[in-house]
């Protein structure tokens, strides 16, 4: 006789364990949507849906949850639903829900039952190893349905009972935070819920190795649900808090104006135009403070910004390609490759204040003691530089080898072979490093305290094309504006919030808003630079492998 | 190895006893001797090549006739990659190899003080095992190595003074593609890129990138061993064609192939010694070591 066993081959009917385990998934994914929406106040505690106070609610869930898949479970041990389960459910899965059964049995021995330390100690030990040992001992069946359904079984019979709700609170002794209810009921639903539907996964598959698949799989499609859910609040948040702010008394429309944006290199901007389209965002066009400006905008920040970043790039991406070329094509020595390695990858960990202090200790007295866009340029330059390095390196490390052997069998000079066929195939790659740096440093603000900022609301833009001059004498070539100290989106934003009050009089918004309106100003000034290098990538990749 | 328990001993060869027991024929010199007219295209004498500690090829000496194919066979790791690349000094990019001994192209000594690689590499061109079409257009490609070169130049401040060589790239472009049996095939197609080729078209193409700077010499490292059987005799027409104008090499781990395209055949066995060279009719049929004739039977590899 053989020991495999088989199952059948093809089957396209939905079986009552995957209609169950389904049913239960659909509730846990309910339950945590509800859980997370009750712990961010989006829903009251005490808001009763369905006439049922919602925590009574989670409770009946939770059980629904526990019978479901407790009966999936049983349902296939007795072999009235088809499924292939191993013999245990493993290892893992026992060590941990013995934990949760530790955790647990501990926790009610000792605050509830008021048991001394050898007696709570005993029952958690008792509790853990009972739990494990229902995960362990029993078919993988049995095995991974019981212990969560158990776990979903107390916590539910807990809200049902009111045991646990709103009223309840717990200090433990020796520490100084209090578990109340609202927040811990919420808390418990989450990880009932998780729980539960990654048990549900697994009998949804069937069990055995299908089954341990389906429950990996769960859990990670909600890693990435997760993932994607925090950076949607994220940005959810600052559009909402920041929108209204940056559109105030914006216009859209057409016709209106027909003229050119012609003082972007000015002094002031009252009012952008742009031809046939009437589009006025004064936030983002107009001065921080002027006599004339009543709603106080943004355009030196943004300016400050742009201007810093361009900076920073033509100083860094130069210096960091031709290092990288140098360490990727040129060095044999490993240990001064390693020596470089380490060093770039220290710089790229330095906290940026440090590059701020530098700068300000040794850049500032250089340019005339003042502020200045120059030594913000050049100090964010040095924060770019690292990231340059690295991943240049490593883009050019990646091109294969057969473009300079190519190359080289033709007799072309290594020289002529990185520019031509090594350069061009590493393009992605370098320009991947730039973006994420520049994402960095347009960001930065500690070291733009130091070497940048200058008045919290700055009354001019940042004129750097139109202010240069040229001389007869040594110099040659000066420019006002690259030694004017500025402002910078989030040193605005820094600066904003903490003065706390806004230039003159009468602004249509408070300076909180102010702030908000600031971040998201920031946010799109920054994802628009990613547009930018991503179209720039995308751009290159096409024209190397034909995509 | 050849075993003394299994393999039969012919009566004529001298064999040694090694400390491991085993019997290794002695290679007898004669065996690479191999005599035409004319002047030799490439010569290679004594040369030895170590990686590192590795001894890669021991003592080889060889004339290559010109305007002929050469073919070297041998198992894996027996050296025959390492001597094709000491024909255009490719080895000189691998830091730990060192490279002993004389080899001369068209009677000059490569392995001397002053040598421009650039030259060198124009004169002795090479194609490689897997097909390396620069991630480019097909034109670009093809005359990628001239406009390195500055034969043809085609940039913007040429164009914009009216010396731009497009047609006589243009011309390059179909000469070479024609030359590597590739024209008919890609003809309305030059400006894609070359990697949406197929994989016996993208070989040719190296192929056509090679012939275009002009080469006396031309190497190939195992040419059609990534292709299929159809895009290999392709490649196997196409090399006989080439014989008519270029000296070709070519390492091969196919021996029918080796037989069916080659004039001489150099047989390399494990070691890194050169065993035998000569016509490729004598060594298929009446090789003169055992240990080649085992391995061209089959029962040594």
């Amino acid at each position: 006789m053989s020991t495999v066993t088989r199952n059948a081959l093809v089957s396209t009917e939905t079986t009552l364990r995957e209609y169950v385990s389904t049913g239960v998934m659909a509730l846990g994914a309910v339950l945590f949507l509800a859980s997370w929406a009750v712990l961010f106040q989006w829903v009251g505690e005490s808001t009763p849906v369905l006439g049922v106070a919602v925590f009574t609610l989670f409770g009946v869930l939770l059980l629904a949850m526990a019978v479901g898949i407790a009966g999936v479970g049983v349902a296939a041990r007795l072999g009235r639903v088809s499924a292939s389960p191993s013999a245990s459910a493993g290892l893992v899965v026992g060590v941990l829900f013995g934990g949760i059964g530790f955790v647990t049995g501990g926790l009610v021995a000792s605050q509830t039952l008021g048991m001394g330390a050898v007696g709570w100690l005993a029952v958690a030990l008792a509790v853990g190893v009972a739990v494990a040992a229902l995960a362990v001992v029993p078919r993988e069946d049995v095995g991974s349905t019981f212990p969560p359904a158990l776990f979903l079984a107390f916590v539910g019979a807990l809200l049902v009972t009111g045991t646990l709700g709103l009223g309840w609170s717990w200090s433990p002794d020796g520490v100084s935070a209090t578990f109340v209810g609202s927040v811990m009921v919420p808390v418990l639903t989450v990880a009932g819920s998780l729980v539960g539907s990654w048990s549900a996964a697994k009998a949804r598959a069937g069990f055995g190795t299908q089954g341990r698949e389906g429950g990996a799989f769960y859990l990670i499609r909600l890693s990435v649900f997760g993932m994607l859910g925090v950076l949607a609040l994220l940005v959810g948040f600052i559009v909402k808090n920041g929108l209204e702010t940056a559109l105030t008394r914006a216009q859209f429309g057409l016709g209106g104006h027909v003229g050119l944006p012609g003082s972007i290199l000015g002094v002031t901007l009252p009012n952008w135009s742009v031809p046939f389209v009437d589009v006025q965002v004064p936030f983002v066009t107009n001065v921080s403070q002027s006599l004339f400006v009543e709603v106080p905008g943004l355009a030196p920040a943004i300016l400050g910004t742009l201007w810093l970043v361009v900076g920073a790039m033509l100083f860094a991406i130069p210096l960091g390609l031709a290092a990288a070329i140098f360490l990727a094509e040129y060095t044999e020595s490993r240990l001064f490759r390693q020596l470089v390695e380490i060093a770039t990858n220290g710089l790229w960990s330095t906290p940026s204040i440090v590059f701020g202090l530098f700068g300000l200790a040794f850049l500032v007295p250089r340019f005339g003691g003042g502020k200045s866009l120059l030594s913000g340029q050049l100090v964010l330059g040095f924060m770019l530089l690292p990231l340059v390095v690295i991943t240049s390196y490593e883009s050019i490390k990646a091109v294969p080898d057969e473009y300079r052997d190519a190359s080289a069998a033709l007799g072309v000079t290594q020289w002529q072979t990185i520019k031509s066929a090594v350069l061009p195939a590493a393009m992605p790659g370098v320009i991947t490093g730039v973006i994420l740096g520049v994402g960095r440093i347009a960001g930065e603000t500690a070291p733009l305290l130091l070497v940048y900022g200058g008045p919290p609301f700055s009354s001019q833009n940042p004129s750097v094309l139109s202010s240069f001059q040229f001389t007869s004498a040594p110099p040659f070539v000066s420019n006002t504006a690259l030694m004017d100290a500025g402002s910078a989106l989030p040193y605005q934003l820094y600066t904003s919030i903490t003065s706390g009050r806004l230039p003159g009089q009468g602004a249509p918004f408070s300076v909180q808003e102010f702030g908000w309106g600031t971040a998201l100003v920031l946010l799109v000034v920054v994802l628009g630079l990613y547009a930018f290098g991503i179209a720039g990538r995308i751009y290159f990749r096409r024209k190397l492998y034909n995509e | 190895m050849s075993n003394a328990d299994t393999t039969p001993q012919r009566q004529d060869a001298q064999a040694t006893e090694t400390t491991t027991g085993e019997t290794v024929e002695t290679v007898r010199d004669e065996w690479a001797d191999y005599d035409f007219d004319g002047e030799p295209m490439v010569a290679v004498e004594d040369v030895n090549v170590h990686y590192g500690d590795d001894h890669a090829l021991k003592d080889v000496s060889m004339d290559i006739p010109e305007e002929s194919v050469t073919a070297l066979i041998g198992p894996s790791g027996c050296g025959k990659s390492t001597f094709l690349r000491c024909l255009n000094r490719m080895n000189d990019r691998i830091t730990s190899a060192r490279i002993d001994g004389s080899v001369a192209v068209d009677g000059e000594e490569i392995y001397q003080d002053g040598v421009d690689l650039v030259e060198l590499r124009k004169r002795v061109g090479m194609v490689f095992q897997a097909p390396n079409p620069f991630p480019k257009s097909i034109r670009e490609n093809i005359s990628y190595g001239p406009r390195k070169h500055g034969d043809i130049d085609t940039s913007l401040l040429s164009r914009l003074l009216g010396r731009d060589d497009t047609e006589a790239e243009e011309a390059l472009v179909e000469q070479c593609l024609r030359d590597a049996a590739l024209y008919e095939e890609v003809a309305d197609r030059l400006d894609d890129n070359a990697l949406g080729l197929s994989g016996g078209q993208q070989q040719r193409l190296c192929i056509a990138r090679a012939l275009a700077v002009d080469p006396d010499v031309l190497l190939m490292d195992e040419p059609a061993s990534a292709l299929d059987p159809i895009a290999t005799a392709k490649i196997e027409d196409l090399i006989e064609e080439l014989a008519e104008d270029y000296t070709v090499v070519v390492v091969t781990h196919n021996m029918q192939q080796a037989a069916r395209i080659s004039d001489q055949t150099a047989v390399f066995l494990t070691g890194g010694e050169l065993v035998e060279y000569g016509d490729t009719d004598q060594i298929f049929e009446d090789p003169e070591s055992q240990r080649v004739e085992d391995y061209i039977t089959g029962k040594f590899g």
